[in-house]
């Protein structure tokens, strides 16, 4: 199951491709889904608005009507400001948490057969629970729990990505080779030094470049936080969309979209750099 | 090893992160008010919710065993299900139409022609801006114009992620053996006769990865947008959340949290049979 490191595996060259066989099947599977889903869903009657054109034009004349104002402007740079600082924050919060459990989750740890069965499933039932409620539903429970607070922002964020990346770094720390580890086990080191002398530096490529790629994820989660009421990009889209000022919106989205881009280029930069 | 190695552009990256990260954390720290560690009183309160999540402190039968709640919840599980797959498969096909042209290699480096080129750049420019913005605003906005409900939802879902696809698959096209391609071409192959004998059977196992990548992400996040743009669990989460029905709420999360961890077993059972 790679779907999460997917930018890292390298694409297979020479792949004698029928379309019978499995990959058939898997489409045909596809499809039908689908279909059927498309015909049994309950659309709500969902349909245009009584203003839905006009909307749409509306919509349309924001994105030529830019507010470039100064003080807008001011408000955007700020908004984005703060938007970066929480992904910052929650992703190297995320990074601390997950290192550790990626080292239990990696089974590496573990002495005898028994205790690494049980400890891994134990884990990774425990990661797979938290990483499969989505980011906002952690803000919102946490903004219950602890008040509508930037801490609960950061832990929203921090709790999921932890729990993606234990997973993801777990997979890379057990798919490096295996004769440097059996060099350093012949030569009685324990399995806490063959993590740390083995697997972690034979490893590092990876988990340093898929910490980045998560980081351009973060970002977006971040920009959404103003759901829970936090400040930040979100928070000034949403309002904008409150007074319907659809020039005000666009002139968000180009700089979210522009960080983003610059976060990509970034990050692109690094993998070129690491793999190359 | 050179400096140039060890200074490689990874390591000052590094450096910045470590140095932005500290930034950030004094920033929200010094720029709200509210201590970030957490009290005594915070931790209890957190409890607590738990606990009524659980049923605790409900009148009646406690949601969590009621028959009548989870009946409830499963069938919006299952329309929630529903929409995830529609919105991924109109992403899906969208990306499908536009990820050839969308690649360098077949649309500038290989045709000469004006239009081509201009149709890479606009699509590219169409995946970097529908991927930029996360599908809950996209939500926001098309709540303008359509009526909430399942097609509106399906849309902002399907938009944010024919970017994502949309990109991938190109990606795949240019980093795909680009012998077959000038083989084909040299023995007087039409363009669509690569793209069918080519193009297409090479793409399609990355392509079917990435849709089912793609679908696990999405059945996470469509519960997030039909907080504002759908029906399914996520209207039923909020509706429970502002009335205080923690019973309910816990009832609807556990269903989500089952409908995720089947979608991804159904995902990698499809994905190793397509491999």
């Amino acid at each position: 199951m790679n779907f999460t490191a997917f930018k890292l595996v390298p694409i297979r060259r020479s792949d004698n491709s029928s379309f019978v066989g499995g990959r058939g099947v898997t489409s045909l599977i596809l499809c039908a889904i689908f279909l059927v889903s498309l015909v049994t869903v309950d659309w709500d009657a969902s349909v245009f608005h009584d203003g839905g054109i006009s909307s749409v034009i509306l919509i349309l004349q924001g994105m030529v009507e830019l507010d470039l104002s100064p003080e807008f402007l001011g408000i955007a740079i700020e908004a984005s400001w703060i938007t970066i600082t929480y992904a910052f924050a929650a992703i190297s919060l995320a990074v601390v948490i997950a290192v550790p459990l990626s080292f239990v989750a990696s089974g590496s740890l573990f002495e005898s057969v028994i205790s690494k069965i049980v400890g891994i499933s134990m884990i990774r039932v425990l990661l797979a629970v938290v990483r499969s409620i989505h980011e906002l539903i952690w803000a919102w429970l946490l903004a219950i729990a602890l008040g509508f607070t930037p801490t609960a922002g950061v832990m929203a964020l921090a709790i999921p990505y932890s729990a993606i990346l234990a997973r993801v770094f777990a997979d890379f720390l057990n798919d490096v080779p295996d004769s440097p580890l059996n060099a350093l086990r012949s030569s009685g080191a324990s399995p806490f030094q063959v993590l740390i002398y083995g697997r972690i530096p034979l490893a590092a490529k990876d988990i340093l470049s898929y910490a980045f790629y998560r980081f351009e994820c973060c970002l977006r989660s971040a920009a959404v936080l103003s759901f829970i009421g936090l400040q930040g990009i979100g928070y000034q889209i949403m309002v904008s969309l409150d007074d319907v000022n659809f020039g005000q919106v666009w002139t968000l989205l180009i700089f979210l979209v522009a960080m983003v881009v610059l976060i990509d280029h970034w990050g692109s930069q690094i993998r070129r750099n690491l793999f190359s | 090893m050179t400096i140039r190695k060890v200074v490689g552009i990874p390591f000052i990256s590094l450096i910045f992160f470590i140095v932005m990260s500290l930034v950030s954390w004094s920033f929200l720290i010094t720029s709200s008010n509210v201590s970030v560690s957490l009290s005594a009183d915070a931790v209890y309160s957190s409890w607590d919710f738990v606990k009524r999540l659980l049923g605790a402190g409900s009148n009646g039968t406690p949601a969590l065993v009621s028959a009548d709640s989870w009946y409830r919840s499963l069938s919006l599980g299952l329309k929630t299900l529903k929409m995830s797959v529609i919105a991924a498969g109109f992403a899906s096909l969208l990306a499908f139409i536009t990820f050839v042209p969308a690649s360098r290699n077949i649309s500038v480096e290989g045709s000469s022609n004006f239009l081509s080129a201009g149709a890479f750049y606009l699509l590219r420019a169409t995946f970097t801006i529908s991927r930029s913005v996360p599908e809950l605003i996209w939500a926001m906005l098309i709540v303008f114009i359509l009526t909430p409900g399942t097609l509106a939802g399906a849309l902002a879902l399907a938009i944010h992620n024919y970017g994502i696809i949309g990109r991938l698959a190109a990606e795949v096209v240019e980093d795909m053996d680009q012998r077959p391609i000038r083989a084909l071409r040299s023995s007087g192959a039409s363009p669509l006769q690569i793209l069918f004998y080519c193009i297409i059977p090479q793409a399609m196992p990355r392509f079917l990865t990435y849709i089912l990548y793609r679908w696990e992400v999405v059945i996470r996040t469509t519960v997030v947008v039909g907080f504002i743009a759908a029906g399914g669990l996520g209207r039923d989460l909020r509706l429970n959340m502002s009335w205080f029905h923690y019973g309910e709420v816990g009832v609807l999360l556990v269903t989500y949290i089952l409908l995720v961890i089947m979608v991804d077993l159904i995902s990698t059972v499809l994905r190793r049979l397509s491999r």
